[in-house]
């Protein structure tokens, strides 16, 4: 199985967030990067399959040199070989613009299979990996939390509302979106990160891929969250105020 | 005067038949030693070289030497009968060299040491001095061994050590009694002849038994890596710790072969006494068997079939096995290196683990806590932030930045600072020093932690450090220099008893019972420091097993964040010693210490001993942080 996995380099969760001067992105001098969390799972999912039926898990990204460790730390972890689509102006380009990045390196390659996060933890549009399926015409599948290989193509479990989940089978080449938790992350190792040392990195420039730049969405405007504190008492004896906890956790919050 | 001062009676000649039989022997004797004892240094020295062992300094060295092996004294302080004992036969064997030279040159007609002069007189008393206390010390040790038999010897009888304890015997009771008996009769040639096969039984069997310790331990002590528990960095692209045969070095190897068996690692170590798997003896003998098997020259994984990867992961590193181990084994170091092959390699796989390297690999603290926690903490403290003109950086660590009973150590300790009027701050960013990866044997994440902490601590100019933590004094200290050079640290333990003349004390008779945490005490040598913090709110009182026998709180060598599934959990066995002191406080330096007794404690349920760290007792008779 020939696997793709498109990766994103976005701000860690750690890191302060400032407002830069125009009002429209983050500051990015004091940032430190790390990958996105449900890229990282759906790099798992991609090598558990590679383990297990052979192949390649080949990681693509886009953006500037920076991504280069984000890049390392895939390949650290397992990935075979990794294409960098070197690109400066990354937030320039709106989600159809860096899927039809994507969608060009990845046509290259034919893989068997595509596979992101569901969605970047700073943007968090969600709709990256889906444009690359329309862009290269291939059927595709959301909040996969698991990939099976069947003998004409792949089963995947889907996550829905409320603890409900689906088991849909595609054909090959396809595109999924992958949840966060649905694998367990393997943590990077020193026999990882020299291996990684000797595996080919391509780099691609974005202006070699020939494809449309200008955005059809544009950033207006972002701005923090408005810190809110609501608490909430809950009346009653020990017994119905737990129950009542125990109710909001597993409704509300949605944690037990 | 012959009876009271006897002279040692030896054959007066030998016949050629004699000679030629002794001499038969004494070869078959050394080709049987060396058949056994060349294959265990060829094995020694083919194994891979120490890269980072110096000799020198070489002073430390000689007075480990002098104080371990000449004097025994770590064997007969940590088992004072047994050691003693131990001490009285290896007292002969040295004062043994010259009779025992002498008794074979005898038979060849070059006998240097004339029993009827002034010499040899002398020395042969000498001898018989030692020779009867190591006969009476021979006897002692197999009544121990095979009839009171301390589980710690194992649950097999070694009949090998009884053979010895007899040869031993008999070596010792013929040189005596040639003392009483006439150099011209048949008598002494019996008594020379039963001397001479007793040791030329003996020297055979020692390469093919524990007792090759006599050879080797003494190697083995002079040549240890130069400090407790200490890690050595790995060497070149291809090592990643103890994978296989080809990683073990020469030290390890010499180590393996050294071990005598007498279980005082199993004694003190807490995975062993609380029924989990582990052994550190059976580590040490499973390494052993490894080389005897295969050589170091294998590839076979060292955890498999000779070691359990499971065993190895339920160190706490606490290192009692490593202070107790009189032959000079440094079992945490082969413990830490068997994981760092497992870890490095990514062969180990455990949630629990995996979740704590993901939260260091990303995040900033072991707790997987947003570092805002850390800084509403510093806010509503209101501790200063350090700008390089304070003389101390009071490192938090994770205990102390995000764990709330942590917190409260913190806060008391910086209160005490200020009373004291030292200038202190915390720095705006600080990680993991890296501890708990660094045992459990992650060299990359060990690595990127300590050299951005080490980046952190050169910008904002920090000299000196402070902590409530002995983990992250370890690490910092010793564990940082591969990397760097870290600023000098202290613990704070060492801080409050440098100030205690000018700390209020409290004047009642609380009863206060210190545990010696494993990082402060045997790791670091304070002992007196914390106790001395505690007396000034009571009477310090001391659990049975204290100071460099204290026993591990359970939490150390990253098991905090492992899963701790079988046997009895250390951390209650420990809280129930120090519960059973009567004291009405348990008094920890360590904030790990102090969240393991936290919660065995609170299973303990009532009547349970408050739990308080040492700043928290010394900071009782400062004035009231509301009074104005």
């Amino acid at each position: 199985m020939k696997i793709i996995v498109a990766i994103k380099q976005v701000p860690d969760r750690d890191s302060p967030v400032h407002i830069d001067a125009a009002g429209k992105w983050i500051e990015e001098s004091d940032l430190q990067y790390a990958m996105n969390e449900s890229d990282a799972h759906a790099l798992e999912e991609a090598l558990q399959l590679r383990d297990q039926h052979g192949g390649e898990a080949i990681v693509l990204s886009a953006g500037p040199e920076r991504v280069g460790s984000t890049i390392r730390e895939a390949l650290a972890k397992g990935a075979d070989r990794a294409i960098h689509i070197v690109c400066d102006d990354l937030g320039a380009r709106d989600a159809l613009g860096v899927a039809r990045l994507l969608a060009a390196a990845a046509k290259q390659e034919n893989p068997d299979l595509i596979l992101t996060g569901l969605q970047s933890e700073d943007l968090g549009l969600g709709q990256t990996g889906v444009i690359v399926a329309e862009l290269l015409g291939l059927p595709h599948a959301t909040l996969i939390l698991h990939v099976e290989k069947t003998g004409t193509g792949i089963e995947v479990k889907r996550e829905l509302e409320e603890g409900w989940f689906q088991t849909i089978e595609l054909p090959t080449p396809a595109v999924l979106t992958i949840q966060s938790g649905g694998n367990k992350l393997r943590y990077a190792t020193l026999l990882g990160i020299k291996r990684a040392k000797t595996k080919e990195v391509r780099q691609l420039a974005a202006a070699d891929l020939a494809v449309d730049a200008a955005p059809v969405a544009v950033l207006e405007e972002i701005g923090l969250p408005k810190k809110q504190k609501s608490t909430q008492m809950l009346a009653g004896t020990a017994k119905e105020a737990a129950t009542a906890l125990v109710e909001k956790l597993k409704f509300e919050v949605r944690v037990l | 005067m012959t009876l009271l001062f006897p002279t040692l009676a030896e054959p007066q000649q030998f016949s050629v038949a004699e000679r030629l039989l002794f001499a038969g022997l004494a070869v078959a004797s050394a080709y049987a030693f060396w058949r056994r004892f060349g294959v265990v240094l060829d094995k020694i020295l083919k194994s891979k070289k120490d890269a980072s062992f110096h000799l020198f300094p070489i002073g430390k060295r000689v007075r480990d030497f002098v104080w371990e092996v000449v004097f025994q004294a770590k064997v007969i302080r940590q088992r004072p009968a047994a050691g003693l004992a131990h001490a009285f036969v290896f007292w002969a064997f040295c004062a043994f060299v010259l009779v025992t030279l002498n008794h074979c040159a005898g038979a060849l007609g070059f006998g240097f040491l004339d029993p009827a002069g002034t010499i040899g007189r002398f020395y042969f008393w000498f001898a018989a001095a030692f020779a009867l206390a190591c006969a009476v010390g021979i006897l002692g040790l197999f009544v121990r061994r095979f009839f009171i038999r301390p589980k710690w010897l194992g649950e097999k009888l070694s009949w090998e050590s009884g053979v010895i304890a007899l040869l031993i015997f008999v070596l010792m009771a013929t040189f005596l009694a040639s003392f009483f008996v006439n150099g011209a009769g048949t008598a002494v040639r019996i008594l020379w002849w039963v001397h001479t096969l007793a040791l030329l039984t003996f020297l055979p069997i020692v390469p093919h038994t524990k007792h090759l310790h006599l050879l080797l331990s003494p190697f083995t002590v002079f040549l240890s890596r130069g400090s407790f528990s200490q890690i050595p960095p790995l060497s070149g692209d291809e090592d990643f710790g103890l994978v296989a045969g080809t990683d073990l070095t020469r030290l390890v190897s010499l180590q393996a072969y050294s071990c005598v068996e007498c279980g005082r690692c199993t004694e003190h170590c807490p995975a062993a006494n609380t029924g989990k798997l582990l052994n550190p003896k059976t580590i040490v003998l499973g390494l052993r068997a490894y080389l005897n098997d295969l050589g170091p020259a294998s590839q076979e994984p060292l955890l498999g079939k000779y070691n359990s990867q499971q065993a190895a992961f339920q160190c706490t590193t606490c290192g009692a096995c490593e202070f107790q181990c009189p032959v000079g084994i440094e079992h945490v170091p082969i413990l830490v290196g068997l994981r760092r092959g497992a870890v490095n390699t990514g062969a180990w796989e455990d949630d629990y683990g995996s979740k704590l390297f993901l939260a260091l690999e990303r995040g900033s603290n072991a707790l997987g806590l947003n570092p805002a926690e850390r800084d509403k903490f510093i806010e509503k403290q209101k501790l200063p932030l350090f700008d390089g003109t304070q003389e101390y950086c009071l490192w938090l660590g994770c205990m102390g930045g995000y764990d709330p009973k942590g917190r409260e150590i913190v806060a008391d300790f910086a209160r005490i600072m200020s009373f004291l009027g030292t200038s202190y701050g915390v720095l705006r960013k600080e990680k993991c020093t890296g501890d708990p990866v660094r045992r459990l044997g992650n060299d990359l994440l060990f690595q990127q932690l300590a050299e951005a902490n080490l980046e952190a601590l050169a910008q904002n100019k920090v000299k000196k450090i402070v902590t409530i933590c002995p983990h992250c004094v370890r690490t910092i200290q010793e564990d940082w220099k591969e990397y760097g050079t870290p600023p000098e640290i202290e613990h704070h333990s060492e801080f409050l008893a440098r100030y205690a003349d000018r700390l209020p004390r409290v004047q009642n008779q609380e009863k206060i019972a210190f545990h010696d945490p494993c990082y402060l005490g045997r790791y670091r040598n304070v002992y007196e420091q914390p106790r001395r913090v505690a007396a000034l709110a009571g009477e310090v009182v001391e659990a049975p097993r204290n100071r460099e026998r204290s026993f591990c709180c359970g939490a150390g060598g990253g098991l905090t964040f492992l899963g701790e599934e079988t046997g009895e959990r250390v951390s209650q066995v420990r809280a129930a010693e120090l519960a059973a002191t009567g004291a009405q406080t348990i008094a920890a330096a360590c904030p790990f210490c102090n969240s393991m007794f936290r919660d065995a404690l609170a299973a303990r349920g009532e009547g349970a001993p408050q739990l308080l760290d040492i700043a928290q007792l010394a900071a009782r008779g400062l004035p009231r942080p509301d009074a104005s």
